[in-house]
């Protein structure tokens, strides 16, 4: 089965400023995808030349089997894509059910305005102008826009920005239900929380290049390194007792101290772990404030963005 | 909000009703009628558009009522010139400056690229705007000449001559409105660059006052507003037909514009 998106060698300049530079990833049908990135990683400028409203210098790009910088594909494509944009807007002096029955007239085969409006978490505001909303239900109406097409790939440009957290976790169940339902998403977030929940795959940009992709849970190989198992230092022990640095230098690959607390980083936190409880108990000791963490979400991305970082290309795992 | 999510349309080629005549007609006159429900809703933009005119003409009514006909007014009642050039001012307003300012305004807001991102094609916004146009300067040049009566100028008899000059200058001035929003990339500069090349053009052209300098005449009769006042002035108070040779001037212009909005429209708000 093709892909509902396909980019590759993607390439886009404004001036001197090289937005994106070498951008490549697919989104499968079905699947929510979230593009990561820093601000000026090139992740809008992406999303736009996806969406038809920028022209690509150079690359392929691929949606829903149209070229979006073709125009004569761009009516077909608009039928079949939704999109809720940061900086799109609706006309103030209109109700709430009159911007979607706008919109609705719009497409070929619309879903119910009624129904979106629920989907939404609109219902009761439906008479409400445009103009009164709060920001959050704003974001709502653009939600229900970007649904009312019946779209089969819907881009969500940062969601949940501005959302409470109730209002977060129930935009997270709609996207999931969209999702079970068939729908396609390709979103962008700041917010690893959101990536972690939502996506089945991240594509990490940086400088105008992909740096990292692959599931949450794996991206940069977090699942596999540098699980970090930290913990008090005895009383009257040194870092050189211990098991994991004196049998495997391999394994554990540093061990400092501050204020007693030892860190282990280990590729094999098993056996690492297994070794040091084990000495542990046999000697008496208690391995006091001992936690046993991956790095998250956030520690990768800040670290694969870091500013100067060089791209990695090792890391990507497409 | 809840999780019941119906099945959005299956991948591959949809097989909705084929875009004939009859479904963009019905796209148009949706769009017309959200396009009017913007409008009136918005108490500023409905009274500019139509209280202005209309105390415009009371004005000149109370300073020239008791003028009959005169050569200064080029053998013509005071009012019976104001009242075409006031219909012809209202219709500038309309098409021309309030377009310009509300597409840069909505261009700013996000508004045009919302509207981008559907299937909604680009001719039919813009034929939407014409026609919320049209409307609009009929039911002012209706208003300016009821008033107009009040003050004795008697009703217009070349009607049809009358819409022929209104909808080709709607339609040209709507073209060049369209020209100016898509030149001016910030909303905030948008009402005074309008306003600015519109109010001498409308000083010349003998809005305010008659003009007998054969020179500024001879140079605003090659510009579009002089022969839209004449091409009104004609059937409105001196019962002649179209003057076709003002109409081909106003379509040229209106055809400049055409070519200025087609070619530098942008709906995004950021430039490339």
């Amino acid at each position: 089965m093709p892909n509902a998106v396909e980019v590759s060698g993607l390439r886009k300049s404004y001036g001197q400023v090289h937005a994106v530079r070498d951008v490549g990833f697919t989104v499968g049908y079905g699947e929510i995808v979230a593009l990561l990135g820093p601000n000026g990683a090139g992740k809008t400028t992406t999303l736009e030349i996806l969406e038809g409203f920028r022209t690509r210098d150079d690359g392929t790009a691929e949606v829903l089997g149209y070229d979006p910088g073709e125009r004569s594909s761009a009516r077909e494509l608009r039928e079949r894509t939704g999109l809720v944009l940061q900086d799109v807007a609706v006309e103030p002096y209109l109700t709430v059910r009159e911007t979607i029955a706008r919109a609705a007239g719009y497409y070929r085969a619309p879903r119910g305005v009624t129904e979106v409006t629920g989907l939404a978490g609109l219902t009761g505001l439906e008479r409400r102008k445009v103009r009164s909303l709060s920001g959050g239900q704003k974001r709502r109406l653009d939600l229900a826009l970007g649904l009312i097409g019946n779209p089969a790939l819907l881009y969500l440009d940062e969601p949940t920005t501005g959302f409470d957290p109730a209002a977060r976790r129930d935009a997270w169940q709609l996207v999931r239900g969209l999702r079970a339902a068939g729908m396609t998403i390709l979103l962008t977030t700041h917010d690893m929380d959101e990536a972690q929940a939502l996506a089945d795959r991240v594509v990490l940009l940086s400088g105008g290049v992909v740096v990292a992709a692959g599931e949450p849970a794996a991206l940069g190989g977090r699942d596999a390194e540098r699980t970090r198992i930290s913990f008090r230092l005895p009383a009257g022990c040194t870092a050189a007792d211990l098991p994991v640095s004196a049998h495997s230098a391999n394994s554990a690959n540093s061990a400092n101290s501050a204020n007693g607390m030892v860190v282990v980083e280990t590729g094999t936190p098993t056996q690492a772990l297994h070794r040091l409880t084990d000495w542990a108990i046999r000697r008496g000791h208690v391995l006091a404030g001992l936690t046993v963490e991956r790095p998250s979400l956030e520690d990768v991305y800040l670290e694969l963005t870091r500013a100067g970082a060089p791209p990695a290309p090792e890391r990507i795992m497409r | 909000m809840t999780t019941a999510v119906a099945a959005p349309r299956r991948a591959g080629r949809p097989a909705g009703p084929p875009a004939g005549s009859r479904s963009n007609l019905r796209l148009l006159a949706h769009q017309v009628r959200y396009e009017q429900l913007s409008f009136w809703r918005n108490p500023q933009s409905a009274v500019f558009t139509f209280i202005f005119p209309v105390v415009f003409v009371v004005i000149m009514g109370a300073l020239f009522g008791g003028i009959g006909k005169s050569s200064y007014f080029g053998g013509l009642s005071a009012l019976q010139y104001y009242v075409p050039t006031i219909a012809a001012l209202s219709v500038l307003g309309s098409c021309y400056g309030q377009l310009a300012v509300a597409l840069a305004a909505r261009r700013q807001a996000g508004i045009l690229k919302r509207v981008r991102a559907t299937p909604l094609p680009a001719w039919a916004y813009f034929a939407g705007l014409l026609a919320h146009c049209v409307l609009v300067s009929v039911i002012d040049i209706a208003l300016i000449v009821v008033v107009g009566r009040l003050y004795g100028v008697p009703f217009p008899s070349h009607w049809l001559a009358i819409m022929l000059t209104l909808v080709l200058g709607a339609a040209s001035f709507c073209a060049l409105g369209v020209a100016v929003a898509s030149v001016i990339s910030n909303a905030e500069a948008a009402p005074a660059v309008a306003q600015l090349v519109l109010f001498p053009l409308m000083f010349i052209s003998g809005t305010y006052l008659p003009i007998h300098s054969a020179l500024l005449n001879g140079v605003s009769g090659w510009l579009p507003v002089r022969p839209f006042n004449e091409a009104l002035t004609g059937p409105f108070a001196q019962h002649a037909g179209a003057d076709w040779r003002d109409l081909a001037v106003l379509a040229a212009w209106g055809a400049v514009g055409a070519v200025v909005a087609v070619r530098r429209f942008r709906w995004d708000p950021r430039p490339e």
